[in-house]
């Protein structure tokens, strides 16, 4: 993302930020509530076109597409809110994903299959998702996004809502899916899970980036400390 | 009738396809004041007003109030079943014949300047103008309009201020109903009656507020206006009944492009 | 194993009892099965994507008018007519799902453009004398004709409509299994996810409208080739439209027999009523109307919903 600015109506969402995510690498984004991290998700995604800037994947302009048509790119996003198929059992939810690759079921229920085990719900596979805990539910999730086979994964706050031992898992998981070889980008508010996690952070607070750099580093920043603790005051 | 749809729609959120078939009710129940009580139309809106205002009511609390936790075009579903078992009924009850009431003054018209007007059009128009600024008067200054104001722009806030979220559903229900009832008998003069006519003056309520903006009281008012003039425009170059053509055409285009309505403050997509 | 052993028992039934059926009978299992097929090229759409359209008198029209327009002034058979007329109506769902999806309409208001839509064509056939206007078009003769989809007796036209609903539950089976299948529950569920995930739904959605409005019209032609009658209120009215989704609703949207079963309950639900209490007209569509508001209390994913969750 380049100089991306984002308006709705009279509200700047995002301002002039600017974010690259190299091959490989893990990203984390964290600001305070309402800094406009899931709006750049959403700019990221294409479900909203910025309304200033540039937004390249993979060295190609993205803007103005589609959602579907850069998940086939390679960019796969969870979103906050879990958003399960739930009438669909936890297979079928994968397959959707799945299809993005192959026009074939066969196939598809393979590749789902095969996900579902990585992420640890293969034991699930035939329930209907609208059973499933919400723990199990963040999984699905991302199984879903992991079955689109993305060069990237946006992963919105997928530990909110979740006990420390669930929170230990998910952090297992996403390293095992980075081992993969897909980047991620990670929206959190745990800040130990981001911080073990991330290899640059990059801290959002009113649409606009305040700090950027090693974990450690952010961490002392007197501007992020201030942006978060103002928040609270 | 678009105001009551719009405010059905603006606190109850559901699109109610019934809405023709209780006008329909409205003008049947003049109908019979009329011939059986030899009550003036006019004079029956007194009556017509609160019965179906009470009927509203009963319909909300029976049929839609315990569904209203179901998916959107379920509850669309739910009316329209509404609709086809109330237009039937009268069909059954009363047969398809057309009736019309006719009292004295149903011909009654003046010439202003080049045009001739029908004393009983405008009075219906009038009636409807009454009406539309009394909704807006009762929805600004009496609590039971604030409450309804209140539930239409945040259920959950409202629910949390101590309102009770049932019955002013059930009101809000039962004031457009009542309203669109009323409308009935300001149409009886100049309109036949009979089951179906619901249909007819159903879509037309739909295009007034979809073009007014859902849940825009003062926009339905002024949809109304629009429509009306849109379909004798119509009228005037098309042939036959393709006037409703007209009507259509800005329905759609509406829709695809500014389902907000054309003065906004309603619900986009 | 109970399932298929009473399926086939019933398919038999189907295909073997009708020669030997009172002549009333044989016209209402007609009616179910045209039903039950309109209901299953509805479902498609309104089913299996989620897109309840109230308006699919219009492909119905498009259909009938298409078909027999072809065969009265220019003598083409209906059955190529019947094709004709599904390309129309499926070039016409196109148009109407790509500005409707396009646009974004989504839920109710892409319900009220579909009406709309049908009342449009309505209006339009009302007023074209070339079309027969309010008068209608009646097909003549009912020396039979094969070729020309003219029958003398009802057993014919029986058996063309038994085919046609067996072959629209067919496409629904084969649909649900397939990719465009899943895509489609995808998008009823959850579109902007199902986006998220790589699912084209504007091109998803269009495909499902054409298939559905496709099938719809050869309903059209089937219904002016058996009752050699149609005016516009008849094909482009909401009675159609309601008919369609009706089945579907009552017999479990997104369902492969769901249409089949909501025909086979609500309409002996309708003769009866109609029967019972005689003479008056509507007391069927009343019963309808009642029927639908237990459903959605009820029932909301209909008959074969409810079996297929007591099942899960």
């Amino acid at each position: 993302m380049d100089a991306v600015t984002k308006r709705f109506g009279g509200l700047t969402a995002v301002s002039r930020f600017s974010l690259t995510v190299g091959a490989g690498e893990i990203v984390g984004l964290i600001g305070p509530n309402g800094a406009g991290k899931t709006t750049v998700f959403h700019l990221l995604s294409g479900f909203h076109p910025p309304t200033e800037g540039a937004i390249r994947f993979k060295g190609a302009s993205i803007v103005g597409a589609k959602p579907h048509a850069i998940c086939r790119r390679g960019l796969a996003r969870t979103f906050q809110i879990v958003q399960p198929f739930v009438n669909l059992t936890t297979l079928e939810n994968v397959m959707v994903g799945a299809f993005n690759r192959t026009d074939e079921v066969a196939a598809a229920r393979a590749r789902a299959v095969e996900v579902l085990d990585f992420v640890g719900l293969g034991a699930r596979r035939d329930a209907p998702a609208r059973e499933l805990t919400l723990p199990d539910r963040k999984r699905l999730e991302m199984a879903r996004g992991l079955a689109t086979r993305p060069e990237l994964l946006l992963l919105d706050e997928v530990m909110s809502g979740l006990n420390p031992t669930e929170i230990e898992e998910i952090i297992g998981l996403i390293r095992r899916i980075h081992a993969q070889g897909v980047s991620l980008l990670i929206i959190e508010h745990v800040m130990r899970a981001i911080m073990a996690l991330s290899q640059r952070i990059v801290v959002l607070h009113h649409g606009e980036k305040i700090a950027e750099g090693r974990p450690e580093a952010v961490a002392r920043d007197a501007r992020v400390i201030e942006a978060y603790l103002g928040e609270d005051a | 009738m678009a105001c009551g749809l719009s405010l059905i729609f603006g606190v109850l959120r559901i699109i109610n396809f019934a809405h023709g078939a209780v006008m329909m009710l409205g003008m049947y129940a003049t109908y019979w004041l009329f011939t059986l009580g030899g009550i003036d139309p006019y004079v029956s809106i007194v009556l017509v007003g609160p019965l179906f205002f009470l009927v509203g009511m009963l319909i909300q609390r029976v049929v839609i109030e315990p569904n209203r936790f179901a998916a959107e075009h379920n509850q669309l579903l739910l009316t329209l079943g509404l609709a086809l078992f109330l237009e039937n009924l009268a069909l059954v009850l009363w047969q398809g014949d057309f009736r019309t009431v006719r009292p004295r003054y149903a011909n009654a018209s003046f010439v202003l300047g080049e045009a001739l007007v029908e004393v009983p059009r405008l009075v219906a128009c009038g009636g409807a103008v009454v009406m539309a600024l009394a909704l807006f008067a009762f929805l600004r200054r009496t609590d039971v309009g604030k409450a309804i104001r209140a539930l239409a722009e945040e259920p959950e806030g409202a629910l949390l201020m101590g309102i009770d979220v049932r019955r002013i559903r059930a009101v809000a229900f039962g004031i457009g109903s009542g309203c669109v009832a009323v409308a009935g008998a300001l149409v009886t003069p100049f309109f036949y009656v009979a089951p179906d006519v619901g249909e007819s003056f159903n879509i037309m309520a739909f295009v007034v507020v979809v073009l007014g903006g859902m849940g825009n009281f003062v926009g339905a008012l002024l949809g109304g206006f629009i429509v009306g003039l849109a379909e004798s425009l119509g009228a005037t170059l098309l042939p036959g009944s393709l006037k409703q053509l007209v009507v259509f055409a800005l329905f759609v285009l509406v829709l695809l492009f500014r389902p907000a309505g054309l003065f906004g403050g309603g619900r986009g997509r | 194993m109970v399932a298929e052993v009473l399926g086939g028992v019933a398919l038999g039934v189907l295909l073997i009892a009708p020669p030997f059926l009172p002549p009333y009978f044989l016209e209402i299992l007609i009616s179910v099965l045209l039903f039950a097929y309109l209901g299953s090229a509805w479902n498609i759409l309104g089913g299996y994507a989620g897109q309840f359209s109230f308006g699919h008198a219009a492909y119905f029209g498009i259909g009938a008018y298409t078909s027999t327009l072809l065969f009265l002034r220019l003598g083409v058979s209906p059955w190529l007519g019947m094709v004709a007329g599904g390309c129309l109506a499926a070039a016409f769902g196109l148009g109407a799902g790509y500005l409707s999806f396009r646009y974004g309409l989504r839920g109710p208001y892409f319900s009220l453009v579909t009406l709309a839509f049908a009342e449009m064509l309505r209006v339009v056939a009302v007023n074209t004398k070339a079309v027969g206007s309010s008068l209608g078009l009646v097909i003549p003769s009912r020396e039979a004709a094969p070729w020309s989809f003219i029958f003398g007796g009802k057993l014919p036209y029986y058996y063309v409509i038994l085919a046609m609903a067996l072959g629209a539950v067919w496409i629904t089976r084969r649909l649900e299994r397939s990719k465009l299948g899943y895509s489609l529950r995808a998008i009823r569920e959850n579109e902007d996810a199902a986006e998220a995930a790589g699912v084209d739904a504007l091109g998803m959605k269009l495909r499902a409208m054409a298939l559905s409005s496709f099938l719809t019209a050869l309903g059209g032609t089937f219904y002016a080739q058996y009752f050699a009658y149609i005016d516009p209120t008849i094909t482009f009215g909401p009675a159609v439209s309601i008919q369609g989704l009706l089945q579907a609703i009552v017999g479990g949207a997104g369902t492969v027999l769901g249409p089949l079963v909501g025909s086979f309950v609500l309409t002996p639900i309708s003769e009866l009523s109609r029967a019972a209490i005689r003479g008056r007209a509507g007391v069927d569509v009343m019963v309808y109307g009642l029927v639908l508001i237990l459903v959605i209390s009820f029932l909301p994913n209909g008959l074969m919903g409810w079996v297929r969750r007591r099942r899960a």
